[in-house]
């Protein structure tokens, strides 16, 4: 886990060791704070221990799947403030619908209807769409407390 | 009215052949005349007349002779034609036998412009459905080769349309590397971090080393499976690969074991191609085992290689594993081009060529599995039906 400079910490989760390192460090020399993991069991360990306020995120992954991540983090109280990036080789298009489908297929179970993701970055990913995309989240999300602790 | 034809009218007797003529001429039609049946079936071949009308008592060659040899003529020339036979009173029976072997109709004599009409109709229509069902025909299997044709182009294209799928995202991987790499090593250099410049060093290379397995793997697939079979021990391949991948499964908490018949009996293989393949169901088998969750401090994985004898001297390799299984999905795309269990890990390529070796030696490869189970992988060579080279 590496120091930034105060803009956020944010979680890598990519069974890929070198895309972790590489969005990893963009995130970092940016001015993040970053820590990583290689599949959605750690990257749930490692979310609940730092709290990370964006989690970069793989959706395949041996052994726990992202989606399955992304279900678990936006179903725990505390974490499912947290951001979610998605990063995959997915095509876009293909990846909502993919999503819509898990969606629909787990009403009511878990905590009720699965969010959508806050963003979403296409493999490869470039430094500037990383970082535009977590700078939105980021942005969004301080405006995005206030309701929920309204809604509280 | 009819349509104007070309008409051959055969009669022995010449008044007939110019009234008739006269006659039929009066209605547009060509026509040409023969005095016997010799003379008309040679004109018949010359002139290929689509209708004949003919007397049948002549002297020689009757007309009803005439009208076999014209019918039996036309169907080795592919042609239709319609015969009219004319009769005199009292050869009703003789007209029965005629229409028997396809005549069109019969006229009798003296004869009637009327009936001559009629028959002459008839025989038109005939001709036009004839012609009209043959030109269906046509159409239909014109229509069916048209259809076949386009049917195999979109699955040609829909196979190339995967395979290009499956290789542009192989390709984006690749490109992440890069990226990765480049991003790396400009940010050691920028910011002077050693570690950032040892990250990106290590990728580039590791990226470049995938791009030529990559290549190479391509390469290996797109050649034809050129096989050079030798009489060999059929365990041969099984228990080279077993030794290979031994410290491998053991170093991944996977039992690797090896059972085949003592003494098996001497088979047309290509023992290096075999190799090749069960090198490649083992490494797999061993992968899943990995999915699985089995390692080194989860011992309990296991391999099973089997080699038996079958039939008039064919083989079967089995690669049995108890791990992660294939769901239907990945069952059904396993020998794609370029699809892949195993994320990064794998080119998809490895369980083509394993089928192409298999064929090659004109046998198969089937796959049993189920999700949490296991995974079994056979290649069945069969005995004395030829290798395919």
């Amino acid at each position: 886990m590496t120091a930034g400079t105060g803009l956020g910490r944010v979680l890598v989760v990519d069974d890929e060791m070198h895309l972790r390192l590489y969005i990893a460090a963009v995130f970092e020399t940016a001015g993040y704070e970053t820590a990583m993991a290689r599949d959605g069991e750690e990257g749930f360990r490692k979310a609940l221990e730092w709290k990370p306020d964006l989690v970069s995120l793989d959706l395949m992954m041996p052994n726990e799947g992202g989606i399955r991540l992304f279900q678990r983090l936006k179903a725990d109280r505390e974490l499912k403030t947290a951001g979610v990036l998605v990063v995959s080789a997915i095509g876009g298009e293909a990846f909502r619908h993919s999503l819509a489908l898990v969606r629909s297929g787990m009403n009511g179970k878990d905590g009720g209807m699965l969010p959508d993701v806050d963003g979403y970055v296409e493999k490869p990913p470039s430094p500037e769409a990383l970082l535009s995309e977590a700078g939105r989240i980021l942005a969004a999300r301080g405006a995005g407390t206030g309701e929920n602790i309204k809604e509280a | 009215m009819s349509a104007p034809r070309k008409i051959l009218l055969v009669d022995d007797e010449e008044g007939i052949r110019k009234v008739l003529g006269l006659s039929l001429a009066d209605r547009g039609h060509e026509v040409h005349t023969a005095g016997n049946a010799e003379q008309a079936l040679a004109l018949f071949r010359e002139l290929l007349p689509p209708i004949v009308l003919t007397d049948i008592k002549m002297p020689g060659m009757d007309g009803l002779a005439l009208l076999q040899a014209i019918k039996a003529e036309a169907l080795v020339l592919g042609r239709d034609v319609e015969v009219i036979l004319i009769t005199g009173h009292g050869d009703i029976d003789q007209a029965i036998q005629g229409i028997k072997l396809d005549a069109t109709d019969f006229v009798t004599k003296p004869i009637s412009d009327d009936a001559l009409d009629i028959a002459l109709s008839r025989a038109s229509e005939r001709l036009e459905l004839r012609q009209a069902i043959r030109e269906h025909t046509e159409e239909l299997e014109r229509l069916v080769e048209q259809k076949t044709r386009e049917l195999i182009a979109a699955e040609r294209l829909a196979a190339v349309g995967q395979t290009v799928a499956g290789l542009s995202h192989a390709i984006k991987n690749l490109a992440s590397g890069l990226e990765g790499s480049i991003f790396l090593l400009g940010k050691g250099l920028e910011l002077d971090r050693r570690t950032y410049l040892d990250q990106g060093w290590e990728m580039l290379k590791a990226n470049v080393e995938k791009i030529k397995d990559l290549s190479l793997e391509m390469l290996r697939y797109a050649r034809p499976e050129a096989l050079r079979p030798a009489l060999c021990d059929p365990a041969l391949p099984a228990r080279q690969v077993a030794e290979l991948l031994g410290a491998k499964a053991q170093a991944a908490g996977v039992a690797l074991t090896l059972a085949h018949p003592p003494d098996m009996a001497l088979a047309l293989l290509d023992a290096e191609a075999l190799h090749r393949a069960l090198m490649n169901l083992v490494g797999n088998a061993l992968d899943a085992c990995q999915a699985a969750g089995f390692g080194p401090e989860a011992p309990g994985g296991r391999v099973l290689l089997t080699v038996e004898a079958q039939p008039e001297g064919g083989v079967r390799y089995s690669v049995n594993d108890n791990g992660s299984g294939l769901d239907e999905e990945a069952r059904s795309r396993l020998f794609t081009a370029f699809f892949s269990t195993k994320g990064e890990g794998g080119s998809g390529l490895g369980l083509m060529t394993t089928k192409k070796i298999a064929e090659a030696h004109g046998g198969s490869v089937a796959v049993t599995s189920e999700i949490g189970l296991g995974t079994t992988f056979s290649i069945v060579i069969p005995g004395r039906n030829g290798l395919n080279l």
